[in-house]
């Protein structure tokens, strides 16, 4: 290509720019690599803008070898070249040899990597300008494409009462402001709430979560939501009017005294939401005993009166007056709030989508949130390992009184690691499937623990020493997924290859554990939609920078938190609940907020960079 | 023993099929979800790591491909879209080639053109041998018809002139087989050497090479039976027709009308039924490809299927055209029938597909053999 003097935003930088070094600009997005719609003509365009960028090179304009490179940088008397691209860096070394091979100075290869800024999409042409800019004047971008600031709303709505949404709203409402903490179902807790253990310390997860909650319940500066919904985000960067569908519990809060009189006379049941459908609950129903708020609440879909118009016995039932309103409706209310941090978690895989591991089809195959609450000692069999039972009036449920199982295998990476279905590592399954054998062999010494694994990922501090403890404890470890479970004289068995046996084993057991494994919630592409954030890959919202920006997003004012983000372990996750925190404090400290980060103007980006580089 | 690793192999063998050898990762749950693989006999998994380290002399002595009938449920369980069946189909294609020692069934399998240009070669041959050579050794075809209103096929094929071509294909065939067969025996049996496997267990065994040519059982074995059966019907109406024109031609091309319950036409009409049969559910299954073993036809597979399927069809329409008492039309057809049959045969037999006929019972042999194999 030949060098254009288009028309130039800005004269000085085009007086100054002459001292700059004669430069090439390579476009790098190896076919069939990411999915890159990016326009590289126009991009091709704009760099051309600068008169010291004297080539603009595209992928498969010729054979990129040294023999070639090394004709063209003496052709053009080039110094510098500038990768542009989704992945530069694997470029990088190929370049740096070659300026050096002719003279020139190797570290004059500059890379400028879309993948790292989130350049994705058509509509990211502006960020992909802007940091083109930057890289050819080789200052970080950063520093130059600094967005505007708006003044903040002190007030803050957290998304999510899981162990991330919990961590974050207490460490701002300590800060002395206002945290609206919504939260969907009947009570805050989530999913950590279910577990019986964490790993690898073994800490009973319901002793650190509870007092968490209680301490949410009675801080003066958190306003608790739960059963809401967020139904629209309006407004600017820092004055967010949002607003929620606030679902009819049917039971006062403030009246309701938990006395459970209510489900006692109920006579409608459902499966417990809370016990992962291992035991059944009532239509009016508390989620579990140290549910905050421990407050009743109506589950429409099974409710007698609201399908029929008949029963009411709970009112009848009610000791405090007016308390239990059947007639309740929802509503919706509007907050207005400066930041909002997103924590709503993640849902289990559904172990029924493989049909080869009979999920559904076999009571004792149990996915591992059925299985954590088997373990707990508030669980339906109050800590018990039994089988799966029918009740009289058919439900499958388990009770303390069925037989102990005397063999458990437990079958890693369902759902995660598969084309078929997810082919990310959901990252918990491991250490949690060896968390489980542990928990079995205290609880039945005398059982066979069969683990089955693709590769094993004790990737954390003290979770190798873990593995190896389990190890030692005496549980089969078998290298290899394991293809089906079939029903074989009245057991469960396994067929599977042991990798490192060589060798096809048939086993048969009393009892699977399905390790399913981590996706997004059903809600998250609405709320990504509402909030106007970007989902990555596998569906898990999109970060602002996978390194030095975790938990921001490219909404200013909008903040990401725990698992919604991508699966990880419960510590990561209140490390993010944290620093989700600490981002919003600074900002009402500061009292602004930075605005989107997405659409940066290429033209603002220039004038700052001449004035970063006054002796140029 | 130690094993040389030559991964380069890898560049090789993709030339054999569509596949990705780097994908797996070893689960193991292509070998536990197939009905066929055994003791012993692990597939695919333990296949797809010699590939991945290029074992050559493993992957050329092994039986497992043999073993495998391409059901499909490794394939379609794959966690990482490695294609595990489609990977033992073409490891087939290499050691088809493997066993030749021409060197032929190689060019066939890698390049299409040397494939095209035998096939038109031999047509071409047999195009001039109806037309030029026939005439000048004094044989003119009349189109008078016969009593019965039939054409004189003889006229135009003197039967005995076609008889002796073919046997002497046959006994061109049947030698480049053989020597492949015993190749093959090499690799797999006699190659190996702390075992030895006695002669008594080669006679006792040898009724399984017969029962499995026959029945296929462990075709049987894999989840859909409809493919079992619609694959029967196509080898044995095959096998039905190679017999009568190979051995009984004089019995098979006759210039009389038979009456239709006749054992001639009854056999011949059952031949062409099974044939037709088969070959309609290929087609339609790779064309339409939701099947996994339907998913990715290599050039060979649809070269197979399609001269099967002409060399059935003119077959059919010589028939009719010479029932009919239209001599041209027949006399036509005979040509065509033959410029497919010949080159189908020449090529396919020894070199290509349809050497699988032969390599899938002896392999179900040899891989008895292999289970009473003792020490040297």
């Amino acid at each position: 290509m030949t060098f254009s003097s288009a028309y130039f935003s800005c004269e000085l930088i085009h007086n100054s720019m002459e001292k700059m070094q004669p430069t090439a600009v390579f476009f790098y997005n190896p076919k069939g690599a990411v999915p890159d719609p990016i326009d590289y003509n126009e991009l091709a365009s704009y760099v051309l803008k600068f008169p010291f960028v004297k080539q603009v090179w595209q992928a498969d304009d010729f054979l990129w070898n040294e023999e070639n490179l090394l004709s063209r940088i003496e052709m053009y008397q080039l110094d510098r070249i500038i990768i542009a691209g989704p992945v530069p860096g694997i470029m990088k070394t190929l370049f740096s040899k070659v300026l050096s091979l002719s003279g020139k100075d190797p570290a004059n290869v500059i890379l400028a990597s879309f993948a790292e800024y989130g350049i994705r999409k058509v509509t990211d042409i502006a960020r992909a300008k802007s940091l083109l800019a930057t890289s050819l004047f080789d200052i970080p971008y950063e520093i130059t494409a600094i967005p505007e600031e708006y003044p903040v709303n002190p007030a803050t709505l957290v998304i999510g009462g899981g162990i991330a949404g919990i961590q974050a709203a207490l460490e701002i409402a300590n800060s002395n402001n206002i945290v609206y903490l919504l939260e969907k179902t009947g009570t805050i807790g989530g999913k950590m709430a279910t577990f019986d253990k964490t790993f690898p310390t073994l800490d009973c997860a319901a002793c650190i979560l509870t007092p968490k909650m209680v301490e949410v319940n009675q801080n003066p500066n958190i306003r608790l939501m739960t059963y809401c919904e967020v139904l629209d985000v309006s407004g600017t960067t820092g004055k967010f009017t949002v607003k929620i569908l606030k679902r009819a519990r049917r039971v006062n809060v403030s009246t309701c005294i938990g006395c459970g009189t209510c489900a006692e006379k109920c006579p409608a049941q459902a499966p417990s939401e809370f016990d992962a459908g291992t035991s059944m609950r009532k239509a009016i129903y508390i989620p579990f005993p140290q549910a905050v708020p421990n407050k009743y609440l109506i589950d429409a879909e099974s409710c007698i009166y609201i399908k029929n118009g008949k029963c009411r016995a709970c009112v009848k039932a009610c000791p405090v007056p007016d308390c239990i309103n059947l007639d309740e409706k929802d509503q919706e209310v509007t907050v207005e709030v400066g930041n909002i941090i997103v924590a709503t978690g993640y849902k289990v895989f559904d172990a029924k989508r493989i049909p080869q591991f009979g999920y559904g089809v076999f009571p004792n195959v149990l996915t591992s949130l059925e299985f954590e609450r088997l373990l707990n000692a508030s669980g339906p069999t109050g800590g018990n390992i039994t089988f799966r039972s029918q009740d009289k009036k058919g439900n499958w449920i388990f009770t303390p009184e069925s037989e102990k199982p005397e063999s458990i295998a437990i079958i890693h990476c369902i759902g995660s690691r598969d084309k078929n279905y997810n082919k990310y590592c959901s990252r918990v399954c491991c250490m949690y499937s060896l968390k489980f054998a542990h928990l079995i062999l205290d609880k039945l010494p005398d059982a066979q623990v069969y683990e089955y694994f693709i590769d094993m990922r004790a990737f954390g501090k003290g979770y190798e020493e873990f593995y190896e403890r389990i190890k030692e404890e005496g549980v089969s470890i078998i290298r290899g997924k394991t293809a089906k479970v079939e029903a074989k004289n009245g057991k469960l068995q396994i067929r599977g290859e042991d990798i490192l046996l060589s060798k096809i084993i048939e086993n048969p057991v009393d009892m699977v554990i399905l390790s399913v494994g981590l996706e997004p919630t059903e809600d998250t592409e609405k709320l990504c939609k509402i909030l106007g954030i970007p989902q990555s890959e596998g569906g898990w919202m999109e970060e602002a920078n996978y390194n030095t920006s975790p938990t921001g997003t490219i909404k200013g004012g909008i903040m990401i938190a725990g698992t919604c983000q991508g699966p990880k372990d419960i510590p990561d996750t209140v490390a993010q609940g944290s620093a989700a925190a600490a981002k919003v404090i600074q900002s009402i400290l500061k009292g602004k907020v930075s605005g989107d980060t997405d659409n940066p103007d290429p033209e603002k980006i220039e004038k700052h960079i001449l004035e970063l580089t006054p002796t140029l | 023993m130690p094993v040389r690793l030559q991964p380069e192999l890898r560049h090789q063998l993709i030339q054999y099929g569509i596949g990705d050898w780097n994908a797996c990762y070893h689960c193991g749950t292509c070998t536990a979800i197939c009905p066929l693989s055994e003791e012993g006999f692990l597939f695919p998994r333990k296949k797809i790591r010699m590939m991945q380290m290029g074992l050559k002399d493993q992957l050329e002595s092994s039986v497992e491909p043999w073993l495998c009938y391409y059901c499909g449920d490794c394939s379609k369980t794959c966690p990482r879209d490695a294609n595990p069946g489609e990977l033992m189909m073409s490891l087939r294609r290499y050691l088809t080639s493997k066993y030749d020692w021409t060197g032929l069934s190689k060019k066939f399998y890698t390049s299409e053109v040397w494939e095209l240009a035998f096939i038109l070669l031999f047509a071409a041959l047999v195009v001039i041998s109806f037309l030029v050579i026939l005439p000048s050794m004094g044989f003119h075809f009349t189109k008078e018809l016969t009593a019965d209103k039939g054409v004189r096929i003889n006229s135009f094929a003197p039967i005995h002139i076609v008889e002796t071509f073919d046997w002497i294909m046959a006994a061109v065939v049947a030698s480049l087989l053989i020597s492949n067969i015993l190749r093959m025996y090499y690799q797999i049996i006699w190659r190996k050497s702390t075992t030895k496997v006695s002669l008594w267990v080669h006679i006792r065994e040898f009724w399984r090479l017969i029962f499995n040519f026959a029945v296929q059982p462990k075709f049987s074995k894999c989840d859909d039976k409809n493919y079992w059966v619609s694959h029967w019907f196509l080898m044995s109406g095959y096998t039905i027709m190679f017999i009568v024109i190979v051995v009984y031609l004089k019995w098979f091309q006759t210039e009389n009308i038979y009456p239709i319950w006749h054992p001639q036409r009854l056999l011949g009409y059952y031949a062409t039924a099974g044939l037709l049969f088969g070959l309609g559910v290929a087609i339609v299954g790779r064309l339409r490809k939701k099947d996994i073993k339907f998913q990715f036809s290599h050039v060979s597979d649809w070269l197979f299927v399609i001269m099967l399927t002409l060399t059935v069809l003119t077959g059919i329409l010589i028939h009719i055209f010479r029932i009919n008492g239209l001599p041209v039309a027949t006399y036509i057809c005979y040509i065509a029938h033959m410029s497919v049959l010949v080159p189908m045969i020449l090529i396919e037999v020894p070199f290509s597909k349809w050497s699988h006929l032969a390599y899938r019972p002896f392999a179900v042999y040899f891989a008895q053999l292999k289970k009473y194999a003792v020490p040297k």
